[in-house]
C-alpha cells in the first residue's frame, strides 16, 4: 500500500483549547475514509491543516510527500468540500461550477451536469437565495466532478433530505467504483455512512482513539437476536454496548468474539447474529473515556 | 492501473500560471463589483459635475470649472479592493488555490480594471481639451495640474491612484479577517494620529510652506511615483498579511 498522506505528531492549540493533540496517522491510496467524531471534535480542523487552509502548532504534515502550504503542485491534486462554503456575494451556482471546471484538471462536466439535473439544482439563482440543501449540493457536486486524487467531504450534506443524501451516497460510490481515489468522508450519520467507508478514523478531543478498517472494528463485538433468555445466558459476564427488547425477543451487541461453546449455545437456541452497528461500537468508544454527565449525550453522533 | 492516475503526471510546471490567470476570471465573476458599479459611479459622477458645469455656465459664470468628483470612481477602488478579498478568498481556497495564487490573480485583474479606468479618463480628457471643456470650460477628467506630462503621464498618475485605492482596500479587508474588527480600527486610529503628529509637526515648524513648494517642484508625475512606492510597499504588506490567513 502506499500513503498520500503523512500526518506525525501533529497539534494545533487556539488560545483556549487544544483542537489537534498528537495526531499521526496516515491515509492509504484509493481508499474512502469516515472521519468520525462528535462535533468539536477537531475533524474540520485537521481536514483544514490537510489542504493549508489552516496551520498546524506542530507536527508534520506531507500530502503526495510534500509539505502542503502555498504548494499549488499539491493542492491542485485535492479538493475540499466544506460544511458551509461561501461563495461570492452576486455569484450563482453556474459561476461556481464554472470556476470549478476551470481549476480541477480531472473534472467531469457531464457528471456535474448530471448531478445537477439529479438535486434540482437552479443554476441562475444567486447562491445566497438557495436554500441550505441546494447550497451543499453546489459542493457535493463540485467535490464528485472534480474527481481529485484526494476528496475531503466535511458534512457535504447539510439541509439535504434523505433522497439527496442517498442520491449523494450512490453517486460516490458508482464514481469511486469507476474512478478510484482516495476518499475522506466526515459524518455524523454514521450508520448512513457505514456501508461506503472502508476505513473508521475516530477523533474524540482532538485525539485519534481509532484508526482501523471497517471489518476490523465490526470483528470487535458480535450482535445477536432471539430469545431473552438464552441470550442472558450467552452474555452473562461479558461487556454489553447496546441492548433493545421487545417482549420475550432481545437484541444484543457485545464485546469480543465468540467461542465454539457460544456458536453451539446460538445454533441450540435458535439465536440469529446479525451485523453490529458501526454506530454503537463508535458511540461507545468515544464515550468510553467521558464523565458520566456527558454520556447521556449522544445525539450529535446519531442523527 | 486507474484513471487517475494516468493523468496525474500532467505537467505540473505550467499549472501556477494558468491559475493565476484563472484568479483573473474568478474575480471578474463577481462583473458587478468589478465592472458594472465602476462604469455606474464613473458615468453618473460625470453627469453630476457636467449638469453642475451646465447649470453654472448657463447663468454667465465665465472661466473654467474643475471638480473633485472625478476622484469618485478612484476612491470606489478601495470598495472593489475589500469586495476582491471579502467576496473570493473563501471561494478560491475551495477552488484549492493557494494564497500567492489568490492574491497574484486578484492584483491582476485590479490592474486590468485600474487600466480600463484610466483609458476613460484619458479619453474624457483628451476630449475636454479639444472641445474646451465640452465648450462650456468645464473640466471633469483634465486638470491642468495633472496633466503637465502630457496623457501618457495622466494616464499613468490615474492608474497609480486607482491601484493605491484598491490595495489599501484589500489590505484592510484582510486585516479585517485575520486580526477582527477591533485591530482594524486600532490600526486606522493609530495612522491618522501618525498622519496628525505629521501635521503638527510641519505646524509647529512653521513648514508648510516647504511642503506646498516640495509638492509643486515634483509634479504630479513625481507624486504619483511616490504613490507607486507607497502602492508597492502595501501591496507587500497584504502579501505578508494574507500568507498566514486561515478559512
Amino acid at each position: 500500500m502506499n500513503s498520500v498522506v503523512e500526518v506525525r505528531h501533529l497539534t494545533k492549540t487556539y488560545k483556549t483549547a487544544n483542537a489537534l493533540e498528537d495526531v499521526s496517522l496516515s491515509i492509504e491510496k484509493d481508499s474512502i475514509y469516515g472521519l468520525l467524531g462528535r462535533n468539536g471534535a477537531g475533524k474540520t480542523t485537521l481536514m483544514s491543516i490537510l489542504t493549508a487552509q489552516n496551520f498546524a502548532t506542530s507536527g508534520d504534515v506531507e500530502v503526495f510527500g510534500e509539505d502542503p502550504y502555498e504548494n499549488a503542485r499539491v493542492l491542485s491534486r485535492m479538493c475540499f468540500v466544506r460544511e458551509s462554503q461561501k461563495y461570492p456575494d452576486d455569484s450563482n451556482a453556474g459561476h461556481a461550477l464554472a470556476n470549478a471546471r476551470l481549476f480541477f484538471p480531472h473534472w467531469d462536466q457531464d457528471l456535474a451536469e448530471e448531478l445537477v439535473d439529479e438535486f434540482r439544482l437552479p443554476l441562475k439563482t444567486m447562491t445566497r437565495k438557495l436554500s441550505r440543501g441546494q447550497q451543499s449540493a453546489v459542493g457535493v457536486i463540485i467535490g464528485l466532478a472534480s474527481r481529485a486524487e484526494i476528496t475531503f467531504f466535511d458534512e457535504p450534506y447539510l439541509g439535504f433530505d434523505a433522497v439527496a443524501r442517498q442520491t449523494f451516497y450512490d453517486h460516490l460510490i458508482a464514481d469511486y467504483a469507476e474512478h478510484p481515489r482516495t476518499i475522506v468522508l466526515s459524518s455524523h450519520l454514521i450508520d448512513e455512512v457505514a456501508d461506503l467507508i472502508e476505513n473508521v478514523i475516530v477523533i474524540d478531543r482532538g485525539r485519534i482513539i481509532m484508526d482501523e478498517t471497517t471489518e476490523e472494528v465490526r470483528s470487535r463485538a458480535v450482535n445477536v437476536v432471539g430469545d431473552a433468555d438464552a441470550i442472558n445466558r450467552l452474555v452473562a459476564g461479558r461487556e454489553v454496548i447496546h441492548r433493545e427488547s421487545l417482549g420475550r425477543v432481545a437484541s444484543v451487541t457485545m464485546l469480543g468474539q465468540l467461542s465454539n461453546a457460544d456458536r453451539e449455545l446460538i445454533a441450540d437456541a435458535n439465536l440469529d447474529l446479525i451485523p453490529v452497528s458501526l454506530q454503537q461500537l463508535i458511540v461507545r468508544s468515544t464515550q468510553a473515556d467521558d464523565q458520566p454527565a456527558d454520556d447521556i449525550e449522544v445525539r450529535s453522533l446519531q442523527s | 492501473m486507474t484513471a487517475a492516475i494516468d493523468h496525474s503526471p500532467h505537467s505540473p510546471t505550467s499549472r501556477p500560471k494558468n491559475r493565476t490567470l484563472g484568479v483573473v476570471r474568478l474575480q471578474f465573476t463577481n462583473t458587478q463589483t468589478f465592472v458594472w458599479v465602476p462604469v455606474l459611479v464613473l458615468g453618473g459622477v460625470w453627469l453630476i459635475t457636467l449638469t453642475i458645469y451646465w447649470i453654472i455656465s448657463a447663468s454667465g459664470v465665465d472661466g473654467p470649472m474643475y471638480s473633485g468628483g472625478s476622484q469618485a470612481p478612484l476612491w470606489y477602488f478601495a470598495v472593489v479592493g475589500a469586495q476582491a478579498m471579502n467576496l473570493t478568498f473563501y471561494f478560491s481556497q475551495a477552488m484549492s488555490l493557494t494564497r500567492r495564487e489568490f492574491y497574484l490573480g486578484s492584483l491582476l485583474a485590479a490592474a486590468m480594471s485600474a487600466v480600463g479606468v484610466s483609458a476613460v479618463f484619458v479619453a474624457l480628457g483628451v476630449i475636454e481639451q479639444a472641445t474646451g471643456g465640452y465648450g462650456m470650460g468645464g473640466y471633469f477628467a483634465y486638470l491642468p495640474w495633472v496633466w503637465e506630462g502630457g496623457p501618457l503621464a495622466a494616464g499613468i498618475i490615474y492608474f497609480v491612484l486607482t491601484m493605491l485605492w484598491f490595495i489599501l482596500g484589500f489590505w484592510f479587508a484582510i486585516v479585517n479577517k485575520r486580526f477582527g474588527a477591533l485591530i482594524l480600527t486600532l490600526s486606522l486610529i493609530v495612522i491618522a494620529l501618525v498622519l496628525l503628529a505629521g501635521a503638527a509637526r510641519l505646524s509647529f515648524e512653521q513648514a508648510w510652506g516647504e511642503l506646498w513648494m516640495w509638492l509643486a517642484d515634483t509634479q504630479a508625475i513625481g507624486l504619483a511615483l511616490w504613490a507607486l512606492g507607497l502602492t508597492v510597499i502595501f501591496a507587500m504588506g497584504s502579501y505578508l498579511t494574507l500568507r498566514r490567513l486561515t478559512t
